[in-house]
């Protein structure tokens, strides 16, 4: 019997831990990891460390490249899938090179949200998604002293602390709009509002950006209602928006993400989605729900792995819910820390 | 140390315009105020089939040798690609083709071959390129935008290159390639934005626009004209055809002429007769042409008729491996042929040197009245590497022959036996000055004399000129010598720019380690060889020979065994090779 072939797409924190986990339960098996990015998995709600100067890129890396190749996962790096037949268990790959699959685990994560009404000046914002990102803050930053954070999702918090390490003047455009397609309630708002105020930031709320520009000396002015703001550097944080546009003729659901069930299967044997890409089942409020963070990430990850794994022998192990494993979780380290 | 080292590697099939988007490369990067070295390698076949590879090495200062490592690989050819990605550097880029013609099955792609971590970059080569032009064919200059766009090299030194190569065939021609190589800038320059390098930046460049880029070949051509050179006689040979080529072009333009000869024996016996008749000629061979002519050198070494001969070195024996660089000739430059036939022997060690010991043997040839065979070899001949122009002076362009003196006038004796070996010598017409010129062993006069007395005063006499020569001749250049070294590296030819870097980095790790450059191969100049020795615990000889062919010259003038690094693999043998036998030694 030929050896089975798992494909992971993705190598974030859920493709990383789905790769590994089916490795650990099945060493026979050829598993295959596609990646857009460069670099190995490495864990992103560090980059803001890294932007503050507190760690190196090196410290950024849960495992080495090494460690695939000595788990016999073969990483395939700068590579991107476009398509999916369901009918041939097939991926596409942006060079036309088909892949075959027996169990396939979607693990894209997703690109920063822009709304619309900002997508003009998107060139003129700076988001932080990636190790890339991360450097160009860097580098932008040792001529900026102020920042416009517009948005204030879970990065932006996080980044609003390392720019406060380095004594950068802050001020925030605090968005209710900015856990898309959640919206802080009340409570959270005002709670957020009142953390950041504490911290010397001048927070602004829900305010219509109306223009920005980038000045001759590199600054940028924002006219927000009837203020004018002079920053260095403009900050765009709405959350993420699944990377899954190569499944649009997949036949694959897709509301916000890849809808999948308490299991995190697609509805197709054998396939699964897990990490930021995924749209989960809630049985008990009947509805979607969206994973938020690095652990949750890792969780669902393996989840994925092990329900994918012994899916193949379902009389024998009964597949793992992530509500079974963790029930609803976001870590909400980042919030008590700040 | 040098901030900028990068080896791009250009791979693909034959048809693919590879060695020519190397060329683009080159001359577009030596046009910023980089050095440049490089170096192409494709088969010996014709056309058709065969893997074409050009390597560039470029830096902000003067390169010695190529890296053995490849930072960018450019794959016109995922096939043919795939067994270049061994010779990558970590976190190396590779730029291919990400939109085939067709689908292809896992591990078709070069894509499926590459290390993690590798910086895999897709620019649809084809497709951008039958956009701009209305064909595939502009696909290598797509390739060459995407590689300036990643590495912020402004393109306008590439349009400029570009410009110059395709003005002569017509706007529609230059305009699409130019809006090829815009293709691939601006695709690469959008879709990676994050991954840009300012490597070969403006502000990278050494500024030194002023230098030219060349080649060994071209080199020994511009030296023959400028040595005076107005006729070549030859039979094409790889790696000396463009040499033939050059020529060809060059010298009608001077006045002179050039004719492809039926063999590399008319040739070489052509030479003589320009040479007798006082004009100053030459033939560049390799190998199995070089074969041929050594009986006919020994004719010029009985007669004392001079001759230069380029023997641009390729893998040997017999046809052996025509596109593929040694240095296995040396033994036969030296012995090669009937008697006790000494000649003179010089090799160039890089591409100024192929201009200047151009030259140089011409200088030599005349004075001495000898054939002089210059050595060079596949790598040296067909690299190019940036130069500063050299201008030579009057003296050197000077004839250099030593005509007879008024009072030998009608009792001419042209093998007159001298202190120096060396025979004042007429050329033919000249009123008085008669005599025979042979290959049987002659009187002072040139008449056939077998007797004891005169073939031993007559051998004494050639050898003792040819041991002469050695006041002109190019005296070992010695590196970071000082006394009680731990080891001398001795090189010669084009593998010495290697020696000399690993004798760099082996010095900036703390080994008393250093170099001599030998140009004069015979005579040698055996005082200061052995002087140099004397200062060395171990003496190292690389060569890309299996016998080891300088050692067994030289190596009798150390008191102990040389070491030696023997390499016919095909290629220049790296730096890298040379340093960890450097340190293999070190460390017995």
């Amino acid at each position: 019997m030929a050896e089975k072939h798992f494909i992971v797409i993705g190598n974030g924190p859920a493709g990383k831990e789905a790769a590994f986990t089916l490795r650990e339960r099945d060493p026979e098996s050829r598993i295959t990891v596609i990646s857009k990015g460069r670099a190995s998995s490495y864990t992103p709600h560090l980059l803001p460390d890294l932007v503050a100067g507190k760690i190196q890129e090196e410290d950024l890396y849960g495992c080495s490249l090494n460690s695939y190749a000595e788990n016999d996962i073969k990483l395939r790096c700068c590579q991107e899938v476009v398509d999916l037949n369901l009918l041939k268990n097939e991926v596409v790959l942006e060079h036309k090179e088909v892949l075959s699959f027996d169990g396939l685990i979607i693990a894209v994560g997703g690109t920063p949200r822009i709304p619309e009404n900002l997508l003009a000046y998107k060139d003129l914002m700076y988001t932080l998604k990636t190790l890339e990102d991360a450097k160009i803050w860097v580098k932008k930053l040792q001529q900026s002293e102020s920042v416009l954070i517009i948005g204030g999702d879970l990065t932006s918090l996080v980044l609003t602390k390392a720019l406060i390490h380095l004594n950068k003047k802050v001020s925030f455009i605090l968005n209710e709009d900015a856990f898309w397609p959640l919206r802080y309630d009340d409570d959270l708002f005002k709670e957020a509002a009142q953390r950041l105020t504490d911290k010397g930031i001048k927070v602004l709320y829900d305010r219509n950006i109306k223009k920005i520009e980038q000045l001759q000396d590199g600054t940028n002015k924002v006219q927000v209602d009837d203020q004018v703001l002079q920053v260095g550097m403009v900050g765009a944080f709405f959350g993420l928006v699944p990377d899954i546009g190569f499944l649009a003729h997949s036949g694959l659901r897709i509301d916000r993400g890849i809808l999948v069930d308490k299991h995190l299967n697609v509805g197709v044997e054998n396939i699964y989605a897990a990490g930021d890409c995924a749209q989960i089942y809630h049985p008990d409020i009947k509805d979607y729900w969206i994973s938020i963070g690095y652990e949750n990430a890792r969780m669902l990850g393996r989840t994925a792995a092990l329900n994918l794994n012994c899916g193949c022998r379902e009389e024998e192990v009964k597949p793992e819910s992530i509500f079974e494993v963790q029930g609803i979780n976001i870590n909400t380290t980042w919030w008590t820390e700040f | 140390m040098s901030n900028v080292d990068l080896t791009v590697e250009i791979c693909g099939m034959s048809g693919d315009g590879t060695i020519a988007a190397g060329g683009f490369l080159n001359a577009a990067v030596a046009k910023a105020g980089f050095s440049v070295m490089a170096f192409d390698s494709y088969p010996a076949e014709i056309r058709g089939f065969g893997r074409c590879v050009t390597r560039c090495r470029i830096g902000d200062e003067e390169m010695l040798a190529l890296s053995d490592k490849t930072h960018v690989l450019i794959s016109l050819d995922d096939e043919q690609s795939q067994s270049r990605l061994s010779g990558l550097a970590e976190s190396a880029t590779v730029i291919f083709d990400n939109k085939p013609p067709s689908m292809v099955p896992e591990g078709a792609s070069l894509a499926a071959h590459v290390e993690a971590g590798t910086n895999l970059v897709g620019i649809p080569f084809r497709d951008l390129a039958a956009q701009a032009a209305g064909s595939t064919r502009g696909r290598n200059i797509v390739a060459l935008g995407g590689f300036a766009a990643l590495f912020e090299m402004p393109p306008e030194y590439f349009h400029e290159v570009i410009t110059k190569k395709f003005q002569a065939k017509g706007a529609s021609i230059l305009e699409g390639n130019l809006r090829c190589f815009d293709a691939g800038y601006n695709y690469s320059k959008e879709k990676y934005a994050d991954r840009i390098a300012d490597t070969l930046s403006s502000e990278n460049g050494n500024g030194n626009p002023d230098r030219i880029l060349q080649s060994g070949n071209i080199a020994i051509g511009e030296g023959a004209i400028d040595a005076g050179v107005r006729l070549y006689f030859g039979y094409p040979i790889t790696p000396a055809t463009p040499i033939m080529e050059y020529l060809a072009k060059a010298l009608p333009e001077k006045g002179g002429k050039l004719l492809q000869m039926e063999d590399e024996i008319s040739s070489i016996g052509a030479v003589l007769g320009s040479f007798y008749a006082g004009t100053r000629a030459m033939t560049a061979t390799s190998g199995p042409g070089f074969a041929l002519m050594t009986e006919l050198i020994t004719h010029g070494v009985m007669a004392e008729i001079p001759a230069v001969i380029i023997n641009t070195q390729r893998g040997g024996p017999a046809t052996g491996l025509p596109t593929k660089t040694e240095q296995s000739d040396l033994q036969a430059a030296v012995w090669g042929g009937p008697g006790d036939s000494a000649r003179i022997v010089l090799a160039a060690a890089n591409v100024p040197e192929c201009y200047t010991y151009t030259i140089k043997c011409f200088q030599l040839a005349e004075k001495y009245q000898t054939p002089v065979i210059v050595l060079t070899d596949f790598f040296l001949n067909n690299r190019v590497e940036t130069m500063a122009p050299i201008s030579i002076s009057e003296e050197e362009k000077a004839d250099w022959n030593i005509y007879p003196d008024k009072e030998d006038q009608n009792n001419f004796h042209r093998y007159r036996i001298t202190e120096s070996g060396i025979s004042p010598r007429p050329k033919p017409g000249m009123e008085g000055y008669s005599y025979t010129a042979t290959g049987l062993e002659h009187s002072e006069k040139g008449g056939p004399d077998y007797t004891p007395e005169n073939h031993m005063a007559m051998n004494s006499k050639r050898h003792r000129k040819i041991e002469g020569a050695l006041n002109d001749m190019p005296v070992p250049e010695e590196y970071f010598v000082e006394d009680n070294l731990d080891l001398g590296v001795i090189s010669w030819g084009s593998t010495f720019g290697a020696a000399l870097e690993a004798v760099q980095k082996a010095r900036s790790n703390g080994i008393k380690v250093g170099a001599l450059k030998i140009a004069s191969i015979y005579p040698f100049h055996a005082d200061l060889i052995r002087s140099f020795m004397e200062k060395c615990g171990n003496i190292l000889i690389p060569e890309l020979n299996y016998e080891g062919q300088l050692a067994g010259l030289i190596g009798h003038l150390y008191d102990k065994d040389v070491i030696k690094l023997n390499q016919t693999t095909g290629v220049p043998i790296y730096p890298v090779e040379i340093y960890q036998k450097i340190n293999e030694i070190m460390s017995r």
